[in-house]
């Protein structure tokens, strides 16, 4: 018999896969990930990329909430083309901004089933895990969570992180308790901070809101932008700026950072 | 000299040679010693100390055979069956162990027979340590009747019945022998003799299989303990491979010169038995343990066990290309090796209302079930849980505007927030059967927004009306339980 070198079935599988509509986890992570917001997309060209390391920081200490669920929303879509999602805390930073709730995510986008929950006491520990975890073709996305401002995720160990992320093609992302100035190999680097929800029409919550502000990103300018998440559809939509004005009442900050 | 108190006087429970020499004994009072000897060196006796010991010394023995029982409070039985040879017989092997535990400062006394009843009694009564193969009888026909394992009492009424040695009852009618002095003393003849079997109780699970490896001189650097582990675990695999099985539960033992010994474990959540997968599992679980692990002077044995096995069928490799679920499993492995199994867990849902119990953790090793997942009811545009939850709610100062609405402001973590959404309250009462002492609050939550959008997951303990008629100043308590996105 000669049919059927490897190469030849994973083709095969992939196709029957296609045919049957199933979700197959046989080719992720190679594709950009887009927000479906043609603004942020352009600015990204296209999406933000697999394969490569992103950094999530919240705003204030109060938008902790907000930033947590931002890397969700990241680590769901990615969670789309099938492969699971890896959640490293270490045990301060639990403390700090809460257990990774299971109910809550499943409604928020992520599921259950598909996340995986590693605790450690140590931050570096949690770099290591990540590098390890970034290496492995079967995680969609890795999501670290450092206290503070996360300095022990210097230059040299982005660097790392960022070329097992290379090796495994899942997204990385490195979510700091505060926004740091460090010098360091991401791709893009975020910070979030909640904002008003549009009420629904009986003035209760609407869908989660973020004010987006990209303050580093290789492929182009900085900027910041309004979002909603709706987590039925795993998408993000744009939020009209008038609402989303009420967001920007804070301290004002140097108004475009440019990309290095 | 160990003195303990047997019936509300000192006895000497142990004593060395020195106080042979003078002539003490054991069990004899210590105001007797005392008063032969007056400057002798005592000390209480420290049971808690001697089982450690013992435990130690057991560890120790499992060089030997992987079946080591205990005989507290002084003993242990090894069952050395098909294991001799591999030490040059019987002789040898008595030798070794004699000679090993004399280096280690420890003397000892041991016998070695086809039955664990006559090793007992010649260990402790013999003349010789070493009794051929079916020569049990004739050298318990020698021996007093206290080798076999009986009561003091026992013994005693024997020796008033004119019964001092095992050649006395040995022929005797069984009957009236039983009948005076119970079923008990014929079972321990028996057990000594060979008619009747007895099994050692292994202190530790046997392992399904066992690769091992001495050294003439012991390594102590950690590149040659993982260039070992992976030979023996090269050998485990055929031997697996043999069974079509692969290893759950591993365990690492090394055995340091000075008698010390080391277990390490390590899981797996799929069966396993790549060695080059087994070898990874132990260098994590080395780093993580690398400060309670002295290598001291070095380790002269490794050994590697399977302690779980699992069915293991040949599989086919290479069909769908790159394995991706392997690989996983494979992470899920070594990340729980390196950090234990227990930090990195899925989340399994559990059919309550309470909250903080909707979502156990379980080991990503052992989460290989169906999830069943009846999600909560959506009400609103807004997800119903947090994606974050406290496991200490936090307590804060609120304001409600109605007794029992939601608050207008409240005060988390210093910081002052003016609540302008708001949806609630959800009634969430604690399960009778949790709340076994019966003070546990009913809840009311509320899903807030800020001013700024931070929004929160809070409640208010207690119900106005029935929990606060029994207390005058009453009042209610907030707490933050969780955080939204």
């Amino acid at each position: 018999m000669t049919a059927g070198t490897p190469a030849t079935l994973y083709r095969l599988r992939q196709a029957v896969a296609k045919i049957e509509g199933q979700e197959t986890d046989l080719g992720i992570g190679r594709r950009l990930f887009a927000f479906g917001i043609r603004k942020i997309d352009t600015v990204l060209q296209g999406g933000l990329a697999p394969a490569s390391l992103h950094e999530i920081a919240p705003t204030a200490l109060r938008d902790l909430g907000a930033a947590a669920g931002f890397a969700f929303a990241l680590a769901a879509r990615a969670a789309k083309g099938g492969g699971d999602t890896l959640c490293i805390q270490t045990d301060f930073t639990a403390i700090e901004s809460g257990n990774i709730y299971g109910p809550g995510c499943d409604l928020f986008g992520l599921q259950t089933k598909k996340l995986l929950i590693l605790k450690v006491s140590r931050p570096r520990d949690a770099l290591w895990a990540m590098e390890e975890a970034l290496k492995c073709r079967a995680l969609a996305s890795v999501i670290a969570e450092l206290p503070h401002d996360g300095s022990i995720a210097d230059l040299t160990a982005t660097r790392r992180l960022t070329l097992a992320a290379r090796e495994g093609g899942g997204l990385g992302l490195l979510f700091r308790h505060r926004p740091s100035s460090l010098a360091s190999s991401v791709e893009t680097r975020w910070e979030v901070a909640a904002a008003p929800s549009l009420p629904d029409r009986y003035g209760g919550l609407g869908r989660t809101a973020f004010v987006l502000s990209l303050t580093k990103n290789r492929h182009g300018p900085a900027d910041r932008w309004p979002v909603a998440w709706d987590h039925h559809e795993r998408v993000f939509s744009a939020l009209s700026l008038d609402m989303a004005e009420t967001a920007f009442d804070r301290p004002d900050r140097a108004p475009h950072i440019r990309a290095s | 000299m160990i003195v303990e108190p047997v019936k509300s006087a000192l006895r000497i429970c142990a004593l060395n040679d020195a106080a042979v020499a003078l002539g003490l004994k054991a069990w004899m009072p210590l105001a007797d010693a005392r008063a032969m000897h007056p400057s002798l060196w005592v000390e209480d006796a420290d049971p808690q100390a001697d089982r450690v010991l013992l435990d130690g010394v057991a560890d120790w023995c499992d060089r030997y055979t992987p079946l080591v029982g205990l005989d507290p409070a002084d003993g242990l039985f090894l069952d050395v069956s098909g294991c001799a040879h591999l030490f040059g017989g019987e002789r040898t092997l008595g030798g070794d162990i004699l000679s090993r535990l004399a280096r280690q400062g420890l003397s000892a006394q041991i016998g070695l027979a086809d039955t664990a009843g006559c090793a007992w009694a010649v260990a402790r009564y013999g003349k010789t340590w070493l009794v051929p193969k079916n020569d049990t009888r004739e050298i318990l026909l020698t021996l007093p009747l206290a080798a076999l394992r009986l009561d003091d009492k026992i013994v005693s009424a024997l020796a008033q019945a004119g019964l001092k040695r095992i050649a006395d009852v040995i022929d005797r009618p069984r009957a009236p022998l039983a009948a005076r002095f119970g079923n008990g003393f014929l079972r321990r003849l028996d057990q000594a003799l060979g008619t009747e079997g007895e099994s050692i109780q292994p202190r530790l699970p046997l392992p399904s299989y066992v690769a091992e490896r001495r050294f003439p001189d012991p390594i102590g650097r950690e590149g040659d303990m993982l260039a070992t582990i992976e030979q023996l675990a090269r050998e485990l695999a055929l031997l697996l491979e043999r069974h079509d099985e692969g290893a759950r539960l591993l365990q690492v033992a090394l055995f340091r010169t000075d008698g010390k010994v080391y277990r390490l474990e390590a899981g797996a959540g799929e069966p396993l038995r790549d060695p080059g997968r087994i070898k990874r599992l132990f260098v994590e679980r080395l780093v993580s343990v690398a400060d309670a692990c002295d290598p001291g002077f070095g380790y002269d044995m490794v050994r590697l066990s399977a302690l779980v096995c699992e069915k293991l069928d040949p599989a086919q490799s290479g069909l769908a290309g790159e394995d991706h679920q392997t690989e996983l499993a494979h992470l899920v492995d070594r990340l729980s090796a390196r950090f234990g199994p227990r930090r990195l867990t899925r989340l399994v849902p559990h059919d309550t209302h309470i909250p903080e119990f909707a979502v156990a953790a379980v080991p990503a090793q052992l989460a290989r079930g169906v999830f069943v997942t009846d999600p909560v009811k959506q009400d609103s545009l807004a997800p119903m849980r947090p994606v974050r939850l406290f496991a200490q709610p936090e307590r804060i100062e609120a304001v409600a505007e109605v007794p029992d609405g939601p608050p207008v402001r409240f005060r988390w973590r210093h910081v002052l927030y003016e609540v302008t959404k708001a949806e609630g309250s959800e009634r969430i009462a604690m399960e009778w059967w949790r709340d076994v002492e019966g003070h546990a609050l009913t809840r009311d939550y509320f899903r807030v927004e800020s001013k700024e959008g931070i929004r929160i997951w809070l409640y208010r303990e207690g119900l106005y009306g029935r929990d606060m008629l029994h207390k005058s100043d009453w009042r209610p308590s907030w707490y933050v339980h969780g955080l939204f996105a």
